[in-house]
């Protein structure tokens, strides 16, 4: 297939190797006023970054409660009512607070403008809302949690959610109800800029896959997301009435809340994936020097994986009550959403091969993604599989296959994320030592929490439940070490990340030497990106012919040991 | 190539104004699909339990105030016509005649909200509302009626729905072939209060945007180039016509083909 | 779709879509075949005569309106494909929900797992 470069169509010279700039997005302003009430899509980004870490840190320490607790056959130091409690905050604040916004509202917001040429996102203001009823929804939750938590696991079943349950279940469910409508506003803003605001030259062909991602969870976000929102009103409005759709007393089905609740919350899942897949495309590019191998197959199943992902909801409810057909139905149907996510997989494989691979951090992080999401996916298998789905739902089973696919996939593709674009985003490299050590330990760590829990699952011990026979106390030990290795290792970002901002060598426009039109403006970028009006004469990925997107000559690549050498820095 | 005029109503990040006309209008059409999917879900729970429990459902639904919906149904496309005719007013720029336009919308709604808080007046009056006061109001009915002889006349349009009932499910068990069960029609009136409660809020929305677009043309702030706020707007006010005509038929039109 | 073209020859200050203004008699007409089905819907119910079509007839009705409404009203006929995608993808997957939930649930008689 034959490489295309545009010539361009107007005269105008390509513009030179960006200079740093005195003012950009970060110091053109200054005050906590200029921060609050900021529609720069950038400094929006930068917001979210921080709530998302705060968050992050939250659920984390839910996980270490829970995780602790776990050394014991009989609960080591929570009651079985804190157990509950703590095992609920660490999937809501981790869900809604942090996974789902992730990618989306941090490097969503902050680079797709950037990477398609435009001065900002298509709602400036909408945007900033989405950060305040974000925080607002955030607000309502730690209200819930810190007056003493929900008990109710984060999937909210009722009639013990809506009649039995004791604890705040009503201001964390609003708490949800309203950070879904900030989801949804990031998803609207996404995805009318890609249609309407693309510069010239940069055709849907010419998108990278980062936008194509990102635009597929925009899809999902827009139209799942309101039907978890009318089931967590009808739910609120159950609890508070008394009486509610789903209470058998009047002739409700709970069933029916699983059904409207997962058409929402499966999706969910993949608005939580497919970024960080994005993420991958971008990356693994970007350190092997290569096109990715197959572009419209990895564009297209971004796209497949959204449309067939609202299809397979019921895997959740095998053993709920629904009725064979439906589970035959739905096994065969979430069988097939597996498809384009391993198209995803082997094309990056073969975009590996014949590269020339670096191992800076992002990439590390990246090839760890390969194959945690990898496992991850593939342990999904036996789950859609009803047989085995029979002996395993709701056993630690499950429990592995979604942290190898949410926390083994999605958390370290977000770490990727923040560590391919944090000199563009802060304008300071980091250390680049520290940086692989943590990619190392995280991963480390992740492989000794979790596989032990695949063999707990397999054995038959139940999730969300705080005793265990002795003979399974051994792979709980070892679960709970590996999560202590974890947890350093999501430290060690918190360290070095911050240090970078203050002691970092200044970053130059394009230390990876990538291709994307992030790249070609200076770091940090100015408050509208681009003087000029940038004019797209190529695909995304021309690391083999070494030019960017807008046709000029990449600077040369980062070497095997480290960052960019400055001083050979190409120019145009 | 930066744009080559500054007018007041383009935006910094746009390139030009087709380009954020058609930006708006794209955006407000995904924000109504959020919305179709949003009220989706109430539709596809109703219908469920529509389906299991037909003759509950189409009692409750024949003694809901009929004749306030249809007039309600009227003012509501009628406030769609001439929201309508207040985004042409808008693109002509004939300031007058959009605002008269919008303010006769907004009355339109507006009234459409007075005639419902009306018939909800009247719904808790009738005690048609689920939960406790539904219980009391039946449990009365079933003891009057167990008082009751032969010779009571029957009172027929007029008699109150829980005697209606009571005498409907008198001597028979319940989960008998024609037992019309009380709980159920309870969960029927839940998807009623819910349904045209949120649908309501919906209107109130609406009408708060039609007063602010009132105020800002008042200002001068939508000259012939800005139609494109009024157009979003309408956009809106639609699609909640549009499900106000979907609802209308499934909770006061579900009583036909039974027999009164 | 939405690519910006230089080329285009418009000023940045000329009222875009002029071409696009409604007739008034168009969306008269509109208001009236809209309100005489919502009549028809009511009455045809009234009259109690459909039985156990009622429900479709009356959501066939309901559903012409809303066709009318977008179509004329929201001006849905104006060239823009990805708004007529918006709505058609959201009605599909609406359709997709119905068709899956109710699959379960009208089977379920037959018993699950």
């Amino acid at each position: 297939m034959s490489i295309v470069i545009d010539q361009p169509r107007f005269a105008a010279p390509v513009p030179p190797e960006p200079d740093p700039l005195p003012h950009h997005y970060l110091n053109n302003k200054y005050g906590i006023l200029s921060w609050l009430l900021t529609v720069d899509h950038k400094r929006i980004g930068i917001l979210y970054l921080i709530s998302l870490t705060f968050f992050f840190t939250v659920g984390g320490i839910a996980a270490g409660l829970v995780r602790i607790n776990l050394l014991s056959p009989n609960g080591a130091i929570l009651t079985e009512d804190e157990y509950n409690r703590a095992f609920t905050a660490h999937g809501v604040v981790m869900l809604f607070l942090f996974l789902i916004p992730s990618i989306p509202a941090v490097m969503g917001n902050f680079f797709i403008p950037m990477m398609i040429g435009a001065k900002d996102l298509a709602f400036p203001k909408l945007n900033l809302a989405s950060w305040y009823v974000y925080m607002i929804g955030a607000a309502f939750m730690v209200w819930s949690v810190l007056a003493g938590g929900i008990d109710t696991g984060w999937t909210l079943y009722p009639p013990y959610s809506s009649r039995y349950s004791h604890t705040n279940v009503t201001p964390g469910a609003f708490g949800v109800f309203i950070t879904g409508f900030s989801s949804i506003m990031t998803g609207l803003n996404i995805m009318v800029t890609i249609h309407k605001m693309r510069c010239p030259g940069m055709t849907w062909g010419r998108l990278p896959l980062f936008g194509w991602a990102l635009y597929a969870t925009s899809f999902i976000q827009l139209l799942g997301t309101p039907v978890v929102a009318i089931t967590l009103l009808l739910l609120m409005v159950e609890r508070v009435a008394g009486v509610g759709i789903f209470d058998p007393a009047i002739g409700g089905d709970p069933v029916l809340f699983q059904h409207l609740f997962w058409f929402y919350s499966h999706p969910a899942v993949y608005i939580m994936i497919v970024p960080g897949m994005g993420v991958i495309s971008e990356t693994i590019t970007c350190f092997s020097r290569k096109n990715v191998f197959g572009y419209k197959a990895v564009a297209w199943s971004s796209v497949g994986i959204a449309v067939v992902g609202f299809l397979v909801w019921a895997h959740h409810m095998f053993v709920a009550g629904i009725s064979y057909y439906a589970a035959i139905l739905f096994s065969f149907l979430t069988m097939l959403v597996a498809v384009p996510s391993a198209i995803k997989v082997f094309n990056w494989m073969a975009t590996l091969y014949r590269g020339s691979i670096t191992f800076q951090a992002p990439m590390l992080f990246t090839l760890a993604f390969l194959v945690l999401f990898t496992v991850g996916g593939v342990t999904g298998l036996f789950l859609a599989t009803l047989g085995t789905d029979i002996h395993l739902h709701d056993t630690y089973f499950v429990v592995a296959h979604f942290h190898f696919v949410m926390v083994g996939g999605m958390v370290l593709a977000y770490m990727a994320a923040l560590h391919f674009w944090w000199p563009k985003m802060t304008g300071r490299m980091y250390s680049d030592f520290w940086s692989r050590a943590s990619a190392i330990i995280i991963f480390v760590g992740f492989f000794l929490t979790f596989v032990p829990q695949f063999v707990l699952g397999y054995l038959g011990m139940p999730r969300r439940y705080p005793n265990y026979p002795p003979e399974f106390q051994i792979y709980n030990v070892l679960s709970t070490a590996g999560a202590s290795i974890l947890g350093i290792g999501y430290l060690l970002p918190g360290f070095y990340l911050t240090l970078s901002l203050f002691f970092g060598e200044k970053a130059p426009a394009n230390p990876w030497s990538a291709t994307g039109l992030e790249w070609q403006t200076p770091s940090p970028p100015d408050t509208f990106n681009f003087d000029f009006t940038p004019q797209v004469v190529c695909g995304p990925y021309e690391y083999s012919i070494g030019v960017d997107q807008l046709g000029r000559t990449l600077p040369e690549p980062p070497g095997a040991t480290g960052f960019v050498n400055k001083e050979s820095n190409g120019v145009g | 190539m930066v744009s080559a005029s500054h007018s007041s109503v383009l935006k910094h990040h746009f390139d030009n104004l087709e380009q954020q006309h058609s930006a708006e209008r794209l955006g407000m059409w995904m924000f109504l699909a959020t919305e179709v999917l949003f009220f989706s879900g109430l539709f596809v729970a109703y219908t469920v339990y529509r389906w299991l429990y037909p003759n509950e459902f189409g009692f409750a639904s024949s003694h809901l105030i009929l004749w306030i919906a249809t007039v309600n149904t009227v003012l509501l496309i009628t406030s769609s016509l001439t929201m309508t005719f207040a985004i042409r007013a808008a693109q002509l720029g004939q300031k007058t005649a959009l605002i008269r336009y919008l303010l006769i919308t907004a009355a339109l709604g507006s009234g459409f909200m007075i005639l419902k808080g009306f018939e909800y007046y009247t719904d808790v009056e009738e005690r048609l509302v689920p939960g406790e006061i539904f219980r009391t109001e039946y449990a009365k009915a079933v003891e009057h009626q167990k008082h009751a002889s032969a010779s009571d006349t029957d009172h027929g349009d007029l008699q109150h729905w829980s005697a209606e009932l009571a005498k409907h499910n008198a001597g028979k068990e319940i989960g008998q072939e024609g037992y019309i069960d009380p709980h159920k029609i309870q969960l029927f009136l839940m998807f009623y209060w819910i349904m045209t409660g949120i649908h309501g809020i919906h209107i109130l929305a609406g009408l708060g945007c039609i007063f602010w677009l009132v105020q800002q043309a008042a200002c001068n702030k939508i000259p012939r180039e800005n139609y494109s706020t009024v157009e979003v707007v309408s956009l809106y006010w639609h699609l909640v016509d549009m499900i106000w005509l979907f609802l209308m038929p499934i909770l006061y039109l579900a009583g036909a083909g039974m027999k009164g | 779709m939405g690519s910006h073209d230089h080329g285009h020859n418009h000023s940045v200050d000329d009222p875009p879509t002029l071409h696009d203004i409604d007739k008034p008699g168009g969306v008269f007409l509109v208001y009236v075949v809209v309100l005489v089905l919502a009549l028809v819907n009511i009455g045809l119910s009234a009259s109690g005569g459909l039985g156990v079509i009622a429900l479709p007839v009356q959501l066939a009705i309901a559903s012409v309106q809303a066709l009318f409404v977008a179509w004329f009203w929201m001006h849905m006929r104006r060239k823009d494909k990805v708004v007529s995608l918006t709505a058609v993808t959201s009605l599909f997957f609406v359709f997709i929900f119905y068709v899956l939930v109710l699959g379960d649930v009208l089977t379920r008689h037959r018993g699950g797992l």
